[in-house]
């Protein structure tokens, strides 16, 4: 109990740390995933309708997904320099894949059935798109987002590395100093971070699932 | 249980428990020679901890062939390289007064060189049976730098100067800096100002992001080869915060009674070193590219301490 209670009071002394390291991890993790979902969702529905760019695009992000990012993310330094930026666009790079694969995947598994009655019923192309095939596919692409922001939430921390701070920045300084309290004091946010992006989104994916799909 | 199995059973057991015990019976006959020896050389992550780390290795590698010399270089900052050689995952690494003084032993600051050097040197002895050589010579202190146009504009000459643009000024530093006692919380007491933003980076960062103007100050190591080159300005520490930071090899006392000849050998590295000698060799790492092997190695062959 009293290394718990040394934990507590590390972690309530530099409360105010904390939740600054906190609130710039959200913002990162929010804009780049939030970038992911506006490019990777219109890029999904673009490779079923051309789908010669199918196998390209997807490779793609998979070659991006293979590499480490901690490469990645020194790579991006002459670019785009320190901070803020290069690691969002790390973050949103890693993204990208889970959202662009399952939006194909959640689109291209419509029931051909359901597309039939839609086009017996004289809808135009967009129609279909808007009212059957992408309302059928969301709960797969939905997914495909949790995956995606949940891993965000992780990776963040190497953000620290080029001075853009969150939570990963109590966790460096924590390895610098061999001061586990400072590491727990980075680490268990960061945790609770993901598991609450994760619950929110499972939700979310429940919630967006349609009626005559729900079990 | 049938026989076999119970034979099989026991066979494994016994396989496990020499493994874990380690009984191969190698150590037997033990002779003068240094075969079969280890000697474990570490260092921090920026590039002059790089080099006099392979300062040691390459010296002791070269002059005593059977010695199997390993390398656990660019570990995360002063506290690490600690613990690493206090429970013996490393065997020798080269330190700074100053660290070893403040941020170790969290004794109060001695500016006077030969004293710090006595005191840290004692202290590791008695604690931990560590023993600090002759030192290389070099004090690389911190020291807050900004680039020179900036301190024109600003009329900047020393530290106090700063108070005129802490409040709109950032600050790069090392992770471990932001942390230290005689680092940035103990730096700003003492200068009774604060930045309006501290940026923690790898080490290495500080100097490029200064460089293209993503901060404004940093807490520069004197001996780095990238103030002169991207024409950094060092303001002097009128308010004498930081203590001298000598650096000085440390080894482990058990260490050195198993290779007999191995302090000699290193203390051969004593005073070989001035801030600017050690500031061209950062140099020719962090500005012409160079690998920081080649670079001692190259060192250690001028000064004849090694033969080819």
């Amino acid at each position: 109990m009293a290394v718990i209670n040394e934990y507590l009071r590390f972690m309530m002394d530099r409360s105010d740390q904390i939740l600054a390291l906190t609130g710039e991890h959200i913002y990162l993790t929010f804009i780049a995933v939030v970038i992911a979902i506006a490019i990777g969702v219109p890029l999904g529905i673009l490779i079923t309708r051309v789908k010669k760019l199918s196998g390209f695009v997807i490779g793609l992000a998979n070659a991006v997904q293979a590499m480490p990012s901690l490469a990645m993310l020194g790579f991006l330094i002459p670019f785009l320099g320190i901070g803020s930026k290069p690691s969002i666009v790390m973050i949103f790079l890693y993204s990208l894949l889970p959202i662009i694969k399952n939006t194909y995947i959640g689109l291209t598994n419509v029931d051909k059935s359901m597309i039939e009655s839609g086009k017996g019923m004289g809808m135009t192309d967009g129609q279909l798109m808007r009212m059957v095939q992408f309302p059928l596919a969301l709960p797969v692409i939905m997914a495909g987002v949790r995956i995606s922001a949940v891993t965000a939430v992780g990776l963040t921390t190497l953000a620290a590395l080029i001075g853009a701070g969150g939570l990963g920045q109590m966790i460096y300084r924590g390895i610098s100093m061999v001061n586990n309290k400072m590491i727990i004091s980075g680490a268990i946010p960061a945790m609770i971070l993901a598991l609450l992006v994760d619950f929110i989104l499972g939700i979310t994916e429940k919630a967006v699932t349609p009626k005559g799909l729900k079990k | 249980m049938r026989p076999s199995k119970s034979v099989s059973v026991s066979l494994i057991t016994i396989l496990i428990l020499s493994l874990l015990t380690g009984c191969g019976g190698g150590d037997e006959g033990k002779n003068n020679s240094n075969a079969n020896k280890e000697f474990v050389v570490g260092s921090a992550n920026y590039t002059e901890q790089y080099i006099v780390g392979e300062l040691l290795a390459t010296l002791v590698e070269e002059n005593m062939p059977d010695v199997k010399v390993m390398r656990k270089l660019g570990l995360n900052g002063t506290m690490v390289v600690h613990s690493a050689i206090t429970n013996g995952d490393i065997d020798a690494a080269v330190e700074y007064t100053g660290s070893g003084l403040m941020q170790i032993l969290h004794k109060d600051i001695i500016m006077d060189p030969n004293e710090a050097y006595k005191v840290v040197k004692d202290n590791y002895h008695d604690k931990w049976h560590i023993k600090w050589l002759q030192p290389l010579g070099f004090n690389n202190t911190y020291a807050m730098a900004v680039k020179r146009d900036y301190a024109e504009a600003n009329g900047l000459e020393n530290s106090s100067d700063l108070s005129k643009v802490a409040s709109k000024a950032t600050l790069g530093c090392s992770m471990e800096f932001s942390e230290r006692p005689d680092g940035y919380p103990g730096w700003k007491q003492a200068y009774g100002m604060e930045f309006k933003e501290v940026i923690p980076m790898d080490p290495g960062l500080m100097y490029s992001s200064i460089k293209n103007d993503e901060v404004n100050v940093i807490s520069a190591f004197s001996t780095d080869g990238r103030i002169p080159a991207f024409d950094l300005q060092i303001l002097d520490d009128d308010k004498k915060f930081f203590p001298p930071y000598y650096a000085v090899p440390m080894v482990r006392e058990d260490k050195l009674e198993e290779i007999p000849g191995l302090e000699e050998l290193i203390n051969k590295l004593g005073g070989k070193l001035n801030d600017k000698s050690m500031a061209g060799l950062n140099a020719k790492v962090d500005i012409d590219g160079m690998d920081a092997h080649e670079v001692a190695k190259e060192f250690l062959k001028e000064e004849k301490l090694i033969k080819n």
